[in-house]
């Protein structure tokens, strides 16, 4: 278990802040879904209202990736860098959507979130003794790669959900890097037992 | 139709085992009560022995669920006359035409075949309750406490005694699937009202019933289910006591479940593309699935500090906000309404 009062201590609670947020607008969905009956308007209306919750989830969908995007150079750079980066990823994000359209601020976050997080997973396949992680094990570090790669993966998924084509490819990669992600991450003692090696934290 | 395929035999098999698991259930619910209010554990090896035959009759009850799903496939073809055959599949070359899921056509020397899959209308909550009986028994064999393993048979009761009196899947089997083929297997319908008998069934056979994803997608929650119930119990006992054996046990616990509501999740994701096409986003039973799986993911995460005193309660209560987000999710298939209900 980890120690409280770190910089990743405070990551958690922003993140449980962020994913508590999601988690009401989720529930009041529901509640506005059943209430002015969205099911029976007609298709334009229908899309109208998914567009609007769209738009108010999108603010909270784009702080989630910034954490991540933070957590990510966490186990790349030093603090101080970090509070850096967060600030222009965020600056970066808010000057785009600005400009551009709230979509183009969340694509510019999910791009950047993307590389980042790709550049992690190849460290940690390399076993770079230059990450800082929580989990000090080879398998754990692949995993939480793997399964944050899956979360940017599955944003930037649903942001190209009218290209069936491209949809439906990004949603298997999604699907194999959370699943096995998750196997690295919780399993991580049992696959080195597996592959005949030491402890897991080797 | 219900001669054909032994539905009697089926129901008078079903209701011995039912009874048998009821009232074997009820005993352990005492047992496990006992245990929970003694200070000292109470005929432990007896219970374990009783958890070990509770799940025996429900494999039971399981082989006999596939036996009636196998009659099914072989009794119950959708035959079609061979002068209609033609006609259809042109309808069907035409509607598919453009379209991003199309029909199978019809081939007349092998008429589509039901494979329905073992947890559909009651049966789900056999499967459901059935996998909570193996986690237990799994869970007996961790260090925990008496009264820990007393709460996992109270729990246990409860659901067999639900099931038994709202959900009894050998009492009445599967009565929406029998009541959507009986005028078609009933035989007295002309020729054009059979053809439109079978475009209401044919795609619900193709995009329901024998969805592969139906083999994926319900399984894989139902069990992730069982497994955030026993997350719940020990968050419970969590709350009561800094026992490190049932904080692991509810971590492994929720690990496991988390892996599997993630991709059971996932892989319902192109099965509603398929089935509704892309406008089932901000569906309420999606919403509550997201919401369900945002709890958990703030589980897992604050768990990783549950050695310090305030993050132990606070993850203890995020398991059991999770529990209660499971039942909320479960639930909303029949309050709200949208593609994804029951109502």
């Amino acid at each position: 278990m980890a120690k409280k009062g770190s910089y990743d201590f405070q990551l958690i609670l922003a993140t449980t802040v962020v994913l508590a947020a999601i988690s009401l607008i989720c529930v009041a969905a529901m509640f506005q879904f059943k209430a002015a009956a969205i099911h029976t308007l007609p298709p334009e209306a229908k899309v109208a209202w998914q567009e609007g919750m769209n738009r108010l989830v999108a603010p909270f969908l784009i702080a989630l990736l910034v954490l991540l995007g933070i957590c990510v150079p966490k186990r790349l750079l030093p603090t101080v860098w970090l509070n850096r980066f967060a600030a222009l990823l965020i600056v970066t994000a808010t000057l785009t959507g600005w400009w551009f359209g709230v979509k183009t601020g969340l694509l510019v976050i999910l791009c950047v979130a993307l590389g980042l997080q790709l550049a992690v997973l190849i460290l940690a396949l390399l076993g770079s003794e230059r990450l800082n992680f929580t989990n000090k094990g080879y398998w754990g570090r692949v995993g939480s790669s793997l399964v944050h790669l899956g979360l940017v993966l599955f944003v930037l998924d649903l942001f190209f959900y009218r290209r069936p084509g491209l949809h439906l490819l990004l949603f298997w990669v999604t699907t194999a890097a959370t699943t096995s992600g998750m196997i690295c991450c919780f399993y991580a003692e049992g696959i080195v037992r597996v592959l005949g090696g030491g402890k897991a934290e080797d | 139709m219900t001669a054909i395929i032994d539905l009697q035999l089926f129901q008078a098999a079903g209701r011995p085992l039912m009874l048998a698991l009821l009232g074997l259930s009820v005993l352990l619910g005492l047992s496990g009560m006992a245990n929970l209010w003694r200070r000292e554990p109470w005929r432990e090896k007896e219970s374990r022995v009783g958890l070990l035959l509770v799940n025996v009759l429900f494999g039971l009850g399981f082989l006999l669920i596939g036996w009636l799903h196998w009659r099914i496939n072989r009794e119950l073809p959708l035959a079609l006359p061979d002068q209609l055959a033609g006609w259809l599949n042109s309808q069907l070359a035409a509607s598919n035409q453009g379209a991003a899921y199309g029909l199978p056509l019809y081939d007349p020397a092998q008429p589509p075949r039901y494979i329905i899959p073992l947890w559909i209308e009651n049966e789900k909550y056999y499967f459901w309750f059935m996998s909570f009986a193996l986690v237990s028994l799994l869970a007996w064999r961790r260090p925990t406490s008496h009264r820990f393993r007393g709460g996992l048979l109270v729990l246990l009761a409860v659901q067999v005694a639900l099931l038994f009196s709202l959900a009894d899947p050998f009492a009445e089997p599967l009565p929406r699937f029998f009541a959507e083929i009986t005028p078609w297997f009933s035989g007295d319908a002309q020729p054009m009202a059979r053809m439109g008998l079978f475009m209401q069934l044919y795609p619900k056979m193709i995009f329901y019933y024998n969805a592969h994803y139906m083999w994926l997608h319900p399984p894989l929650l139902f069990i992730s289910y069982a497994c955030i119930t026993l997350t719940f119990l020990a968050s419970l006992f969590m709350l009561v006591g800094r026992s490190q054996e049932i904080e692991r046990l509810g971590y492994d616990s929720a690990k496991f479940g988390y892996l599997l509501l993630t991709l059971g999740m996932l892989l319902g994701y192109p099965w509603a593309l398929q089935a509704w096409g892309p406008n089932w986003w901000w569906d309420p039973k999606i919403c509550s699935s997201i919401m369900m799986w945002a709890i958990y993911s703030t589980y897992l995460h604050t768990r990783l500090y549950a050695n310090k005193v305030s993050m132990w309660y606070f993850s203890s209560f995020l398991g059991i906000l999770c529990f209660a987000a499971m039942v909320f999710t479960f639930l909303a298939s029949f309050l709200f309404p949208g593609e994804h209900t029951f109502q």
